[in-house]
């Protein structure tokens, strides 16, 4: 069965973004918004569904004297983002 | 609710589209901090030779190891929260590149300063212009632009060929670094 979580498209492309980067490696959020290309609270509402979800985690803090967010994939965020993908091509392939 | 082949095909769609931006992007991230130092790193080196030319060796061997070690303090720096950098690979480039110059001259040799002045920035336009396969156009337009304006003042210059690379060479990278920063 598909993750209801990750589906969304806004969430499908942060998942798809975060993935994309080194094992670790955090996203500022302001770049992540650029690369989505959705409103600040859009965005903190997505990143909220998949914090919640175990699948990102959510650091903030200050740089230059200025907040931060930034976000990162969990282990179990690239476990089942890549369980996600696999389903998907299983539906292509006609397995699903 | 089960998805039809259309819908997987659209999210995977999505799902592709997100990830080369992503990869791209952050490919332009990691990549200006580097440029725009070893920008003023040229600049400075290339103007002191073209103030001292008899002391280019001594001048690039501070030069070289100072952007090495900023190299790696930008890539550490950048990899905060990360897996630890692998200093071993970081030096296993830096090794490689400063045998793989040696031998070339060695073998091309004897070659002159200019020779050399224009040889290291070509090399590394060719580099910058691979690195665009992989991280993006940006990286082809800085690497063709820096060999041109090398090669033009190589072909038009004399003896203040490094003025030329210290202020149009360093320039174009600064100018690159901040260009991909910008993105």
């Amino acid at each position: 069965m598909p993750s209801d979580v990750i589906h969304q498209q806004t969430r499908l492309r942060i998942m798809a973004t975060l993935n994309a980067l080194p094992d670790g490696e955090l996203l500022e959020f302001t770049r992540l918004k650029d690369i989505i290309k959705a409103t600040d609270g859009n965005l903190g509402a997505h990143l909220a569904t998949l914090e919640n979800a175990g699948l990102i985690s959510v650091t903030k803090d200050f740089a230059s004297k200025k907040p931060r967010t930034r976000v990162a994939m969990t282990r179990a965020g690239r476990k089942a983002f890549a369980e996600h993908v696999s389903y998907l091509r299983d539906i292509l392939e006609g397995k699903g | 609710m089960p998805l039809s082949p259309q819908d997987a095909a659209a999210a995977l769609h999505d799902i592709e589209q997100a990830e080369q931006r992503s990869v791209r992007l952050h490919g332009y991230r990691q990549g200006s901090p580097h440029l725009i130092l070893w920008g003023v790193l040229w600049a400075v080196g290339y103007g002191l030779t073209d103030l001292w030319p008899a002391h280019a060796p001594t001048i690039w061997a501070i030069v070289v190891p100072t952007g090495i070690v900023g190299g790696f303090i930008i890539l550490r720096a950048a990899r905060s929260g990360a897996k630890r950098v692998d200093v071993w690979r970081y030096c296993a480039v830096a090794t490689t590149l400063g045998a793989f110059f040696s031998a070339t001259f060695y073998v091309m040799g004897p070659v002159s300063g200019r020779q050399v002045s224009a040889f290291i920035p070509l090399f590394v336009a060719t580099v910058y212009a691979l690195a665009s396969v992989w991280l993006g156009w940006r990286y082809a337009i800085a690497g063709v632009a820096l060999a041109i304006l090398t090669l033009a003042g190589f072909a038009l210059l004399g003896r203040h060929f490094p003025l030329w690379m210290a202020g149009v060479g360093g320039g174009a990278l600064v100018l690159a670094g901040l260009w991909l920063r910008r993105i």
